[in-house]
């Protein structure tokens, strides 16, 4: 289903921002600004974008892991003022400021995040198991490539198969995990033939291409709210960078080709979707500019934001008091 | 004597593996991105031995668990490293249900000798999860050792004991020693797992730290020098605990601190109070105070300073018993 030009140009500006907020994370770790690690998501943020834009509502959101899930919070229209607020530690941030990278906005639908990569594995079940009882909701779970040799993976697409659970298994397959390549990992370059022993429909997409993922998701949640079951969507995307800053860009043990990477950054999702946004007609230079300025005045609110709440260092008897339900 | 050669913790505890694969072809490591080194431990040992004993896994804790649990039982001896010593949770069944009690369910018929691995503990604003320090909820399950080390000296040791000890030790260890620097022999040694050691000598009052928090209580010992006299004594060894050093240096204080970076209920700490208690009540003269993290799951963000035990923490409990 090919999408109306309204919906091109919504992808279009969330794609710009989520790189724009890429890039201000990047920029702040390196200024020492930004709380513990970041994993930069520069040249794989369209996956994200388009999965996340066109959900609806009550649709469960769990984000990738990479780039923080900021692909994700641009398409769900999260309040990146207090994500942002959250890493660093600010009394604004939708956590408190106690949770570093572990954000959470439940009332989005977007439940919070883990540092055991494929924790989501296990809720995921009852995620889509909540959903289909009560109708006219779905999920969509997004990981890694990485993320399908844990054992839970397995577990989550027996159950969802078995009680065609409303559940899209959305995979960023940048080929690597940390140090480790695909081939290093999996015995087959697809991480979607996984799903072909559960006879779970599968596709592989361009993960690079904002406006196939985005077609690709709305087609897979339909089939997931019409009573059809999970789909596999697996969307080919890369890795510009190191795992996370900071850490040196090696595969196994030897350093990544530059002429490899070099290569890498022609598959730009930016430079991709602008080129078709033209081509079609869809949004003017002097529109194209003003996304841009409009996405650097957004960044800009957004630091502030950040960066005049205070820090927040609640007592012990506060924090206690936020263990239980009380 | 030729002077003693200074390394970082981190180096010390890839001497001890280099050395132990050296000396036993049975000794090998399993884990996730080992070859490349997410921590600098395992740095250059994929040249040296090669991906048949360096071996690098799918992100799938249980299946690299597995690789080193089947091999044990076959005769090899395996080194798992989890990298962050939490994500041993995701193969806890594995370990604390089978691996620790296998032996003994068994019969006691076979060993299983093996080390798991990882690093944890407070400083890196990154919240509970990698933060964790893992070494009570493993301590807990007879029939597998838990150690952390404090000093470059003790790391090399230790892990050259657990590598050499035919039951399954965990080996745990404290990002915020990584790059600490310290004497360390070049000839392989041992420090015997279950031996604590008294670090510092003092008179008024005995206070137990090690790991990250051994370096706490120095500082507050330094403090109070002149003022009191501190005693610091290093477990070392969480199971077996030795509890009978605790108790000689008792006999000459009188006072009890024990630092421990988990929570307070049911902690290293608790157990080594419960057993002072047990075995100790006439040597007190001032009721024992734990350091420790509040029952609180560790935050990140900035809160971790004043959360995580500190030296003003620990500094307030020594003036506290000693009163
Ligand atoms: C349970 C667990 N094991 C290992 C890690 C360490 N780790 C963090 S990210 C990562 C790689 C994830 O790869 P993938 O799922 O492909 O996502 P990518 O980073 O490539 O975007 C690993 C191994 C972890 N955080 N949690
Ligand atoms: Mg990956």
């Amino acid at each position: 289903m090919a999408l109306g030009k309204e919906q091109m140009k919504l992808l279009y500006r969330n794609l710009v921002r989520a790189d724009h907020f890429d890039k201000m994370m990047m920029n702040r770790i390196m200024q020492g600004k930004l709380i513990g690690f970041y994993h930069p998501g520069d040249g794989a943020m369209a996956a994200g974008v388009g999965a996340s834009t066109f959900l609806g509502d009550n649709d469960i959101l769990n984000p990738h892991h990479r780039a923080h899930g900021l692909g994700y919070a641009a398409g769900r229209g999260v309040d990146v003022g207090r994500y942002l607020a959250e890493h660093t530690g600010k009394v604004d941030g939708c956590c408190g400021g106690r949770s570093s990278f572990h954000w959470s906005f439940p009332e989005k639908k977007m439940y919070g995040a883990s540092g055991f990569i494929g924790w989501h594995f296990c809720p995921v079940v009852g995620w889509g198991w909540a959903c289909k009882r009560k109708g006219n909701q779905m999920v969509l779970m997004a990981s890694g490539d990485g993320s399908y040799g844990q054992g839970g993976a397995h577990e989550a697409m027996l159950f969802a198969m078995n009680w065609k659970l409303p559940i899209v298994f959305f995979c960023e397959n940048n080929g690597m995990a940390i140090h480790s390549t695909i081939s290093d990992m999996h015995p087959m370059p697809d991480i979607s033939s996984l799903a072909q022993g559960y006879g779970m429909p599968a596709v592989v997409i361009d993960g690079q291409d904002v406006f196939a993922v985005a077609e690709t998701v709305i087609a897979a949640r339909e089939h997931a709210l019409a009573g059809k079951g999970p789909t596999f969507v697996e969307a080919k995307t890369l890795r510009l960078r190191e795992h996370d800053v900071g850490t040196p860009d090696l595969a196994r043990a030897e350093p990544r080709e530059a002429a490899y990477l070099e290569e890498l950054k022609k598959r730009d999702p930016v430079v991709l979707a602008t080129t078709r946004v033209l081509a079609e007609k869809v949004l003017t230079r002097k529109q194209i500019d003003k996304i841009y300025q409009e996405a650097k005045e957004e960044v800009a609110a957004i630091e502030k934001f950040a960066d005049e709440s205070p820090v927040a260092q609640p007592s012990i008897e506060e924090l206690l008091a936020g263990v239980y339900v009380a | 004597m030729s002077e003693v050669r200074e390394l970082p913790l981190v180096e010390a505890i890839r001497e001890a593996y280099r050395q132990e694969m050296e000396r036993d072809e049975r000794v090998f490591m399993v884990g996730q991105d080992i070859a490349g080194g997410i921590f600098p431990h395992t740095k250059g040992l994929v040249e040296q031995f090669g991906t048949d004993r360096i071996v690098d896994t799918p992100l799938a804790e249980i299946g690299m668990y597995g690789t080193a649990f089947g091999a044990a039982m076959e005769g090899f001896r395996p080194i798992v490293d989890f990298m962050f010593a939490g994500f041993f949770l995701n193969a806890a069944s594995p370990i604390l249900a089978q691996t620790a009690q296998f032996r003994f369910i068994h019969g006691s018929q076979m060993s299983l000798p093996m080390v798991i691995t990882g690093a944890c503990g407070a400083g890196m604003r990154l919240g509970n999860e990698h933060a964790m320090l893992v070494h009570n909820m493993i301590a807990q399950v007879p029939g597998i050792k838990v150690c952390m080390p404090s000093t470059p000296y003790d790391a090399k040791g230790l892990m050259t004991a657990a590598i050499r000890d035919d039951n399954p030790v965990a080996f745990i260890w404290h990002l915020g020693t990584m790059m600490d620097r310290g004497p360390v022999p070049e000839e392989p040694y041992v420090v015997p797992l279950g031996v604590a050691e008294v670090k510092r000598e003092g008179g008024d009052v005995t206070l137990v730290a090690n790991g990250f928090q051994y370096k706490n209580a120095q500082i507050v010992a330094d403090k109070l020098a002149g003022e009191i006299s501190v005693e610091i004594i290093d477990p070392r060894t969480f199971s077996p605990l030795d509890i009978d050093t605790i108790l000689k240096s008792l006999e000459k204080t009188g006072r009890l601190v024990v630092v421990d970076e988990s929570w307070e209920s049911r902690s290293t700490a608790s157990e080594i109070a419960a057993q002072v208690v047990d075995r100790g009540f006439d040597l007190l003269d001032a009721p024992i105070r734990r350091v420790t993290i509040p029952n609180i799951p560790l935050p990140g963000g900035h809160m971790e300073p004043y959360v995580a035990p500190n030296p003003d923490a620990i500094e307030a409990a020594v003036r506290d018993v000693c009163r």
